[in-house]
């Protein structure tokens, strides 16, 4: 347990000490703000039937905990599902196979620092729904054990969940890239739908009996309201034994979610696909200089075959296998359908964009073509797998392959991981699929001109934030 | 030709790591010798236009290469000490693609580096995947993605680090070939690798340039100042010992001291190491 907590508090410090951090508390803090509006604010993120609890301790605690137990676990996920790879990344996994360290015990530290860092995104949210108590003021009492209390029964469970499933998709090989970032979205918004429930398993996400106090009606997530909602007295998080026991099953199951994986985790004893050290080195003697003087010319073709390989490269069978299908789709199918899965089938791609580099191009010239380059590495790519399935609307198609690659590289450039862009593009694409035709780029409300001015504006970005860059460098 | 004037970096934290240090380098292999943590790869990744000073002068033939770095950059092979590689591409494909940056043309490109892999010894892997080579493999590549565009600027930080013997001999003769014509500047903690081939020696420590000058000026700032002695395992020594070897009869310690330190001390012509050692801490 000492060595667990020992990593535990490595990986939290690691982490807390990086600049993202700071981003980390400060969106916890507009999460408060959010579930906690004005009186005369026109949303609202829980809608107990038109009706919303005075903003006492203890119902500024609950709209507060069911928040990040809503969209801390979303985003919470992505934001700790590094830390496998980042021991494998910088070696520190393999000291640490090196050690006497149990498997269990390193998925337990792994685990529990997850857990350590989103509750203190919590505990800063926590902090927040205090001082929004007072500032609102509807109710000045001080109930920090009522405030509290549906951060230990409901937040906590959801963020120990959270915690286990990063752990468990950095440790599953299928799980461990990008389809795991999409699965996520799909796991989290089953899990936040149906934990809504009053006849979820074990409670859900941990709020069973407030339907029942709304007259059956009830909503949980960012909603626009007409005219601000009518107040009743929320009389806090009633704790019966059997509610009690179902959240202390859900972090259970966490726990046990978490160590699953020493059933069949590598411990960094991964093999290596091609060990080109094994081939015998030939006898060799320096013979001096090379001959040949380099001759410059239009390497711009050579610049983007070489950004292309860097973008597909290492790409596994399956994605390929689907490019394929995706690409003959349309004779059989409908073009509008097969190009719906022609806009998500490349985000794995895609995300890449921007967050592949190497130490050495810091000293190299041009790093704006360098982008361009890559940028149309990524707009080929997707013209390619559209080849077939375009013709039908060919000038939607076209601005959508320049901003959606636009998109990536921007994200990638200003985050450096390929998960930010997976993880809003999935979500882009849950709202276009739900009807929300503002955010449609094919057939809905986004002109291409729009879209068009979309890439430009995101290329412009990058180009800029690059070159800002390179001059704080 | 590479001058770097007055070069101070200070970073967060109020860390000053290069301070106020001046170096002009001309052609031939200059080796910047330094305790871990002097402000070494901070001066080199400033030289190589990767950072910025936050004073100071980086002039490149005269232009202020931090203001306006491409031409040296044109001009540059920098081999950092730590880098990373795309792990799915070959090395004559790395190669290839890092050739298009620099702006050669593809027929260019595919001669020289089939003249470079087999310069660094990687004909035989070339078509494998980077992500199988091991940490020498790897510092081969990096050493030829140096020379790609046959650069009149080589800075090159720790090269030696993870090279086998056989290696290190092949680099250095490379690195003599490389300073007849062209400016080398070689960033190591080892005496070894620089005292066979640098024509000239900057020792750096706290960020400050302790001394400039040719291998024989540093000797010559430690004639007279080396003594050896044997002396009992238990003795405490209150001189800079710069070897201790364990012999029959005791420990043999070499000692850096301006007069005899200890009775029956015998005075012992300095190597580079010394010299080094007496800079650093002098």
């Amino acid at each position: 347990m000492r060595a667990a907590w020992g990593l535990a508090v490595a990986d939290f410090r690691e982490r807390t000490r990086r600049p993202g951090y700071l981003l980390m508390l400060l969106s916890a803090i507009g999460l408060g703000w959010l579930a906690v509006p004005a009186a005369d604010a026109h949303w609202v993120v829980l809608d107990a039937g038109g009706r919303r609890g005075v903003y006492t301790g203890a119902y500024v605690g609950l709209v507060t905990a069911l928040t990040s137990a809503l969209w801390l676990t979303f985003v919470g996920f992505y934001l700790v599902r590094d830390t496998v790879a980042r021991d494998e990344r910088t070696g520190v996994g393999h000291l640490l196979a090196s050690t006497p360290l149990r498997t269990a015990v390193y998925l337990g530290g792994k685990f529990l620092g997850n857990v350590l860092l989103l509750g203190s995104m919590a505990a800063a949210l926590a902090a927040t729904t205090l001082a929004l108590q007072q500032l609102r003021g509807e109710s000045r009492a001080l109930d920090l054990p009522g405030l509290l209390a549906p951060y230990l029964f409901i937040a906590l469970p959801m963020l120990a969940v959270t915690a286990a499933a990063a752990v468990l998709f950095e440790t599953t090989p299928m799980l461990r890239g990008g389809l795991g970032n999409i699965l996520w979205f799909f796991v989290w918004m089953v899990g936040a739908v149906g934990g809504q429930s009053p006849s979820a398993p074990l409670g859900g996400i941990g709020l069973p009996h407030l339907p029942s106090m709304s007259g059956g009606e009830f909503s949980l997530g960012l909603t626009y309201v007409d005219t601000p909602l009518r107040t009743f007295e929320w009389p806090g998080l009633a704790l019966p034994p059997s509610y009690v026991g179902g959240r202390a099953i859900v972090s259970v199951m966490a726990v046990a979610v978490a160590l699953l994986p020493a059933l069949w985790f590598h411990r960094f004893d991964r093999p290596v696909a091609s060990r080109a050290g094994d081939v015998p080195v030939p006898p060799s003697v320096y013979r001096g200089l090379p001959r040949t003087a380099p001759a410059y010319g239009p390497g711009l073709p050579q610049l983007f075959a070489g950004e292309l390989r860097i973008l597909v490269q290492g790409t596994p069978w399956w994605w390929w296998l689907g490019a394929a299908l995706l690409f003959w789709l349309p004779l059989a199918v409908p073009p509008g359908v097969a190009l719906a899965l022609i806009w998500v089938w490349p985000v794995l791609l895609w995300s890449r964009l921007g967050t592949r580099t190497t130490t050495f191009l810091a000293a190299y010239p041009s790093p704006h073509v360098r982008l361009l380059a890559s940028w149309a590495a990524g707009v080929a790519v997707t013209a390619a797998l559209g080849a077939l399935a375009s013709w039908q609307l060919p000038l939607p198609f076209a601005a959508a392959s320049l901003f959606v690659p636009a998109l990536a590289l921007l994200l990638g450039t200003l985050t450096g991981t390929p998960r930010t862009f997976q993880a809003l593009y999935t979500v882009w694409w849950y709202l276009i699929i739900n009807d929300v035709v503002s955010l449609n780029f094919m057939t809905g409300g986004l002109p291409p001109s729009l879209v068009g001015s979309a890439a430009l504006g995101c290329l412009v970005t990058v180009l800029s934030v690059t070159a800002v860059r390179h001059a704080r460098r | 030709m590479l001058e770097l004037l007055d070069i101070t970096k200070v970073y967060k934290g109020s860390k000053r790591a290069v301070d106020g240090l001046t170096l002009r380098l001309g052609p031939g292999l200059h080796g910047l010798l330094g305790p871990n943590g002097a402000g070494k790869s901070s001066l080199l990744r400033i030289a190589a236009t990767v950072t910025r000073p936050t004073s100071g002068q980086v002039r490149f033939e005269g232009t202020d290469a931090v203001a306006r770095p491409a031409r040296l950059r044109r001009a540059l092979g920098y081999l950092p000490q730590d880098f990373g590689v795309y792990p799915n591409l070959s090395a004559r494909e790395f190669l290839g693609y890092l050739a298009a940056v620099k702006g050669l043309s593809a027929r260019s490109a595919r001669t020289r580096i089939d003249e470079l892999l087999e310069l660094v010894n990687l004909t035989h892997a070339a078509k494998r995947p980077l992500g199988g080579y091991s940490g020498g493999m790897l510092r081969r590549v990096g050493i030829a993605q140096t020379l790609l565009a046959d650069p009149r600027v080589v800075i090159v930080d720790e090269p030696t680090a993870g090279l086998d013997p056989e290696e290190r001999v092949r680099f250095r003769n490379l690195l003599s070939d490389l300073a007849a014509d062209r400016v080398v500047l070689l960033s190591t903690h080892i005496v070894a690798d620089v005292e066979s081939v640098a024509g000239r020696i900057a020792v750096v420590k706290d960020g400050r340039l302790r001394f400039a000058g040719t291998p024989d000026e540093l000797l010559r700032t430690v004639d007279g100042h080396v003594w050896e002695a044997v002396v009992p395992p238990e003795t405490e020594l209150r001189f800079r010992t710069t070897r201790r070897v364990r012999v029959p009869g005791g420990i043999r310690v070499r000692m850096l001291a301006t007069a005899p330190p200890l009775p029956g001390a015998v005075a012992v012509a300095p190597d580079l190491e010394d010299a080094y050692l007496a800079a650093v801490h002098r």
